[in-house]
């Protein structure tokens, strides 16, 4: 041996050698130690891509274990009293290490003593390859267990299959509100409602994409319904109606049968032929202006909107005067109220279209929320069942009604059913009736559809407006003809599709007692008559 | 500050114990490590209590000692009566010329080799005196102060039975020699040997093989001897592992009264040197001081009564330590 140095150089290439070795099984040990870790970890909670964590903890232990490898080198000393204890030099290499710069009596001497033993014996069994074979034996453990656990059904995997079910359902009905946003933004002609509508859809859209679960997602559907139907202006069904009135008045007049049909066909377009009406008033004979002056004051006693009475009357009173004039202002000024109700029924399909979108999303994250509380009432009590069941129903004015209905029910024993029913009927008045939803072991749905003016609707319960008593129906358009049906034969089946609806998981179950109140409550006054 | 060239190199000092062992083997059957514990306190400069029953050679060994390093013996039996005055010397008084004046008379101190029989028979005084003189390797008589020759090496003997009518040496006053040395009996084959020997009409004689000056010599190449940083701090482990409040070892801790003093690490550093030297080597190893533990500590451990008791010797505690206290630890 040359020198010194040359010793330790080859102590410190055979010490990294072997340590290596050893690292390479600290770094595997860790490796599968962290990889099981976050197997059994994921059977305990649920953990999304638990293989990329898991692939990820492995380079990550090994790089850990490499710096810790490269920091934790030996030093020279060090080196050299290992290799005296290991091979049996007798501090000689230490010794001379230390004094490798000293020059006392021995030094030299010692120096070459050091060398002289170092060369009789192999520097590199200092450091011999091996391992800790329980270490070893652990990490053999560790991966067999890891890939046993993997093998097994993980019961996590289920929640998490229900967790992605429910983002993508969220997303999904995100989706669906941000289509109906884009398609009425799209519109060739805006509302004036437009810009707050949009609003109103684009927050409930970030409020469905971001809830923890479709259950909070749907509580934020209703009070957005809600925002949208107080932009619509609730004198419309009567101005409709006073319009309607009108158009028929005028039908059986020879002045004014186009202007009727114009009517008809829309608030605008009449208004176009009310204002042509009152430019030809002037050369009307006198019959013709007292035909339309007798229709012109029916229309007027009819009417329900006072201003368009009141022009009507207006009008109606110049005409029987003789005063062609005032008539012809007077008709421009109800020109303008249809003009005025054309704007309004814009409004009014914007907002439908929107509720129509909202109510889309609600039937996905219902769906999906059903499906949540299926599983979890399954895993949680077996033998138990639960059911589910919704509806929609639309019709639109022109005669033509449409219902469907879903529902989703769930056995104890972990089935599950779900069914979709869909039915159309159309009469003349324009109701729908809805499908009967699929049927799980109690599950049911009931669907209904109410017709309005050449627009689906879509009925949303929203508070009563003021001045609006509860029991008050809904105003019903132009055309519409809604068969009365008396309250003693209806009461019974509402209250059963109010009870069938409120055995939904959704509902929490003061509330359902709530309206079991509320309907036996209805029932006792019945039961005295 | 220049080292002072030794007159013996390494290699030299080594020769010079082996020839001594050699020479003392004539003599003493067996007995080897008795023999070089013997040189290594002779070399080291330390001094050596022997303890061991009657027979078993240790004058001999002293005796041999100084036929084979010419150096000046005296032997001095230790009794009850014995006075300072008659190891140290004395003032007497001498008429020369008609005058009378003090002069001083040396006493057997005043030798290259003293033996010191039964040194636990003396009284406490007389004791005390020796032991100054070992220290301090100067006497004093009156006012004067005297050096005792170089080198000086006291070998004191005492034996373990028949204790009636005895001093024991005190802890301070054991603690100022080098190596307490315990002569065993000697073995059957060994027996038959010494009756070979020391039976005929022809005794073996010993052929000198170092002078003082050799020794002095030997002695100062000895310190020269380099000892490892991590040795040295092993060395002071086994040190603090024999204090009852510093050691991990539980018998220790049970047993022990009083624990080897920094003389002892001096001691154990020291001897570990000449031995280092004896086995050829240049530096102080591990085992150097595992070796010489025994010797240097066992009589720098004071033991409990309890110890006594429950028949623990003071070697066995030292085996423990030893043995508990990890090289490698020390290694860092």
């Amino acid at each position: 041996m040359s020198s010194l140095e040359a010793v330790v150089r080859e102590l410190r290439w055979s010490a990294a050698r072997s340590s290596a070795v050893r690292y390479l099984l600290h770094a595997l040990l860790f490796g599968f130690g962290w990889v099981f870790v976050v197997v059994v970890a994921s059977r305990l909670v649920p953990i999304e891509q638990v293989w990329r964590i898991a692939a990820y903890g492995v380079p990550v232990a090994f790089l850990a274990v490499a710096v810790v490898w490269a920091a934790a080198r030996p030093r020279p000393l060090r080196l050299m009293r290992t290799a005296d204890l290991r091979l049996g030099l007798k501090e000689r290499l230490s010794t001379a290490w230390e004094r490798r710069l000293a020059a006392g009596p021995l030094d030299a001497a010692l120096r070459h003593d050091a060398l002289e033993h170092a060369a009789r014996v192999k520097l590199s069994a200092a450091y011999p390859f091996g391992m800790r074979r329980g270490e070893a034996l652990l990490a053999a453990a560790l991966a067999v267990a890891a890939i046993g656990l993997v093998l097994l059904p993980n019961p996590m995997d289920q929640v998490l299959a229900q967790r992605r079910a429910d983002h993508s359902a969220q997303a999904h009905a995100a989706g669906t509100i941000a289509a109906a946003q884009k398609k009425l933004a799209a519109a060739s002609s805006p509302a004036p409602v437009d810009p707050q509508v949009q609003k109103i859809l684009q927050d409930t859209q970030a409020k469905v994409a971001a809830a923890p679960d479709p259950r909070a997602a749907l509580q934020n559907i209703t009070p957005a319904e809600q925002q949208l139907l107080q932009l619509s202006d609730p004198q419309t069904p009567a101005r409709v109606s006073s319009a309607q009135n009108l158009a028929n008045s005028l039908a059986s007049t020879t002045s004014g049968s186009a202007a009727s049909q114009a009517i008809n066909s829309s608030p605008a377009k009449g208004a176009q032929a009310v204002r042509a009406l009152a430019s030809q008033t002037q050369s009307l004979s006198p019959l013709q202006k007292a035909e339309l002056a007798k229709a012109l004051a029916q229309a007027a006693q009819q009417s329900q909107d006072p201003a368009m009475a009141a022009s009507l009357h207006q009008a109606s009173s110049a005409l029987a005067a003789g005063d062609a004039a005032m008539a012809a202002a007077a008709l421009n000024q109800v020109a303008s109220q249809l003009d005025s109700l054309q704007q309004q029924e814009n409004n009014d399909q914007e907002i439908a279209a929107a509720i129509n979108g909202l109510e889309a999303a609600r039937q996905q994250l219902a769906a999906q929320a059903d499906r949540d509380a299926g599983n979890a009432s399954a895993s949680a009590s077996p033998g138990s069942a639960s059911g589910s069941g919704s509806a929609q129903g639309s019709g639109n004015g022109n005669g033509n009604g449409s219902g469907n209905g879903n529902g989703n029910g769930n056995s104890g024993n972990g089935n599950s059913g779900s069914g979709n029913g869909g039915s159309g009927s159309g009469g003349s008045g324009g109701g729908g009736s809805g499908g009967t939803g699929g049927q799980g072991n109690s599950g049911s749905g009931a669907g209904q559809g109410s017709g309005a003016q050449s627009t689906e609707r879509v009925y949303v319960p929203a508070p009563a407006s003021s001045g609006q008593p509860d029991t008050e129906p809904p105003p019903l358009g132009p055309g519409q003809d809604v068969p009365l049906t008396p309250y003693s034969q209806v009461i019974q089946a509402y209250q059963q599709a109010a009870l069938d609806a409120a055995d939904q998981s959704l509902i929490p179950g003061s509330e359902q007692d709530l309206i079991r109140a509320y309907f036996s409550s209805l029932g006792e006054p019945r039961a005295g008559q | 500050m220049i080292a002072e060239e030794p007159r013996l190199d390494a290699a030299q000092v080594t020769d010079l114990a082996h020839a001594l062992e050699t020479e003392l083997a004539r003599l003493i059957v067996g007995q080897r490590e008795l023999v070089r514990d013997t040189v290594i306190s002779l070399i080291a400069g330390g001094h050596l209590l022997l303890e061991g029953v009657p027979g078993l050679g240790k004058t001999v060994l002293v005796r041999s000692l100084g036929q084979a390093l010419t150096l000046s013996f005296a032997r001095i039996q230790f009794t009850p009566d014995l006075m300072p005055a008659d190891i140290v010397g004395t003032n007497v008084i001498r008429e020369e010329k008609g005058r009378r004046e003090f002069q001083y008379q040396a006493g057997p101190l005043f030798a290259n080799l003293v033996l010191a029989d039964e040194i636990n028979r003396a009284t406490p005084k007389t004791q005390s005196a020796l032991l100054e003189a070992m220290q301090e390797r100067t006497v004093t008589v009156g006012t004067e102060t005297r050096t005792l020759p170089r080198p000086f090496f006291v070998l004191a003997t005492q034996n373990p039975i028949e204790l009636e009518g005895t001093y024991p040496l005190p802890e301070a006053q054991l603690d100022r020699f080098f190596f307490k040395a315990l002569v065993p009996f000697p073995s059957e084959e060994e027996l038959l040997e010494i009756a070979r020997r020391t039976t005929g009409n022809a005794l073996p004689q010993l052929k000198p093989v170092a002078d003082a000056e050799t020794i002095l010599s030997a002695q100062q190449v000895a310190r020269e001897v380099p000892i490892a940083e991590h040795v040295l701090a092993y060395a002071g482990k086994l040190i603090a592992a024999t204090h009852p409040d510093r050691t991990e070892v539980d018998n220790v801790k049970r047993y022990v009264r009083f624990g080897a003093s920094p003389r002892g690490l001096q001691t154990l550093v020291l001897a570990g040197k000449v031995r280092a030297l004896l086995d050829g080597r240049f530096n102080v190893a591990f085992e150097d001081l595992v070796a010489v533990a025994h010797p240097a500590l066992r009589h720098r451990i004071f033991l409990q009564f309890e110890a006594e008791a429950d028949d623990i010797k003071a070697d066995q505690l030292i085996d423990e330590i030893v043995e508990k206290t990890d090289k490698a630890k020390a290694a860092g």
